[in-house]
């Protein structure tokens, strides 16, 4: 065998075994499930303010359904679920569903940043201080609740989703 | 294809293991050694970091160099914990408190969040940069539904190029099981410029 033969199935060979070790996020068990919370406990009112400068209070929101999301830049599952959040803000805002992204100790510089790279219309909040995300059940970034019109917590997913997935849009829309 | 076969081996090799499976192998581009344990219902992989990586990624979220090295050669790993159940399945529970290193003839625990930030606190590190601590590693205690899963550094508290084993262990339907993923290595550190 020549050695461009043998260097060419060599290079095929390492590819085929790095998609087997290392596969994409979803096809390593990550289904787009979010887990129903049957005591639905009241969700923790915050208050706080967007890049914009716009302050967003959740209980002023009480009546419609809100997707809640703690994240951070550096996060990359984080990264990797936000244009699937923007897609399906697209379809859910126009309905009256809420989005509403928390970011977890950064300042308002590095999330612009990471905007120009990541662009969303959805409102991105901070909690400098990590305060709200402490009184919330969260131990791990990302992770989403969504909060019913009672304002209580309805779902969880812990770990990034494909949130433009029609299912779990179903599931979201299903409060209202 | 003696080459091929030397080199796929030395790229995928299987470790003993109770309930599924354990292998290791490395990046091609970067070199950087991987384990993974795999079951019904669960997945947790390991990515070796380099203590520059760690080093950088902290100096840059306000810890100083002292603190930041601390940390940076305690052995860390990129990490992720998965719940491959399908829908319906069972949740998942862990605590890494309860997880095990084994180097040599000694067994320690691994070093969490739990152990880390106070010692930030007592050397005055920064809020901001005690906030991208926590959040940067995996959690210590968790649950997870079918298709949760959390990334995040882990820590095993050895010097760089220890090899330890490392028991895991996780809780199903009030069950404890447990699995061993042997002869992992920690990151060799290179010098320091000194100024």
């Amino acid at each position: 065998m020549s050695i461009p033969t043998m260097w060419r199935q060599l290079s095929a060979t390492l590819l085929l075994l790095c998609t087997l070790i290392f596969p994409p996020v979803q096809a390593a068990g990550t289904s787009q499930l979010l887990q129903a919370l049957p005591e639905r406990p009241k969700a923790g009112d915050f208050q706080l303010t967007d890049l914009d400068g716009t302050e967003h209070r959740l209980s002023r929101y009480r009546g419609r359904v809100v997707i809640v999301n703690f994240w951070a830049t550096w996060c990359p599952p984080c990264r990797e679920e936000m244009p699937s959040m923007q897609r399906a803000w697209e379809l859910l805002e126009p309905e009256g569903i809420v989005m509403l992204a928390i970011n977890i100790g950064e300042d308002e510089d590095t999330i612009f940043q990471f905007t120009a790279n990541f662009p969303v219309e959805f409102p991105l909040l901070l909690d400098q201080d990590s305060a709200t995300i402490q009184s919330w059940p969260v131990r791990g970034l990302p992770t989403t609740y969504v909060v019913d019109p009672q304002g209580r917590l309805a779902y969880r997913a812990i770990g990034g989703r494909a949130w433009d997935d029609p299912a779990l849009l179903d599931m979201v829309r299903a409060l209202k | 294809m003696h080459v091929i076969t030397l080199l796929i081996g030395t790229l995928f090799i299987p470790t003993a293991s109770a309930a599924g499976s354990a292998t290791t192998g490395s990046d091609p581009e970067t070199g950087l050694a991987f384990w993974r344990y795999e079951a019904e219902g669960i997945l947790f992989e390991l990515n070796q970091r380099l203590p520059d990586q760690t080093r950088a990624f902290f100096q840059a979220r306000g810890f100083d160099t002292d603190t930041a090295n601390q940390f940076a050669t305690s052995c860390v790993f990129q990490s992720r914990l998965l719940n491959t159940a399908v829908a319906g399945g069972a949740s998942l529970q862990f605590n890494l408190n309860e997880w095990r290193v084994i180097s040599g003839n000694k067994s320690s625990s691994m070093a969490t969040t739990d152990d880390w930030m106070p010692r930030w606190k007592k050397q005055s590190i920064g809020q901001a940069a005690r906030i991208a601590f926590k959040w940067s590693l995996l959690p210590s205690e968790q649950t997870y539904a079918p298709g949760d899963y959390n990334w995040g550094m882990t820590s095993y508290d050895q010097p760089p190029g220890t090899r330890f084993n490392l028991t895991l262990v996780w809780h199903r339907e009030g069950k404890r099981e447990s699995a061993t993923i042997r002869n992992i290595e920690c990151p060799a550190d290179s010098p320091q410029e000194t100024p």
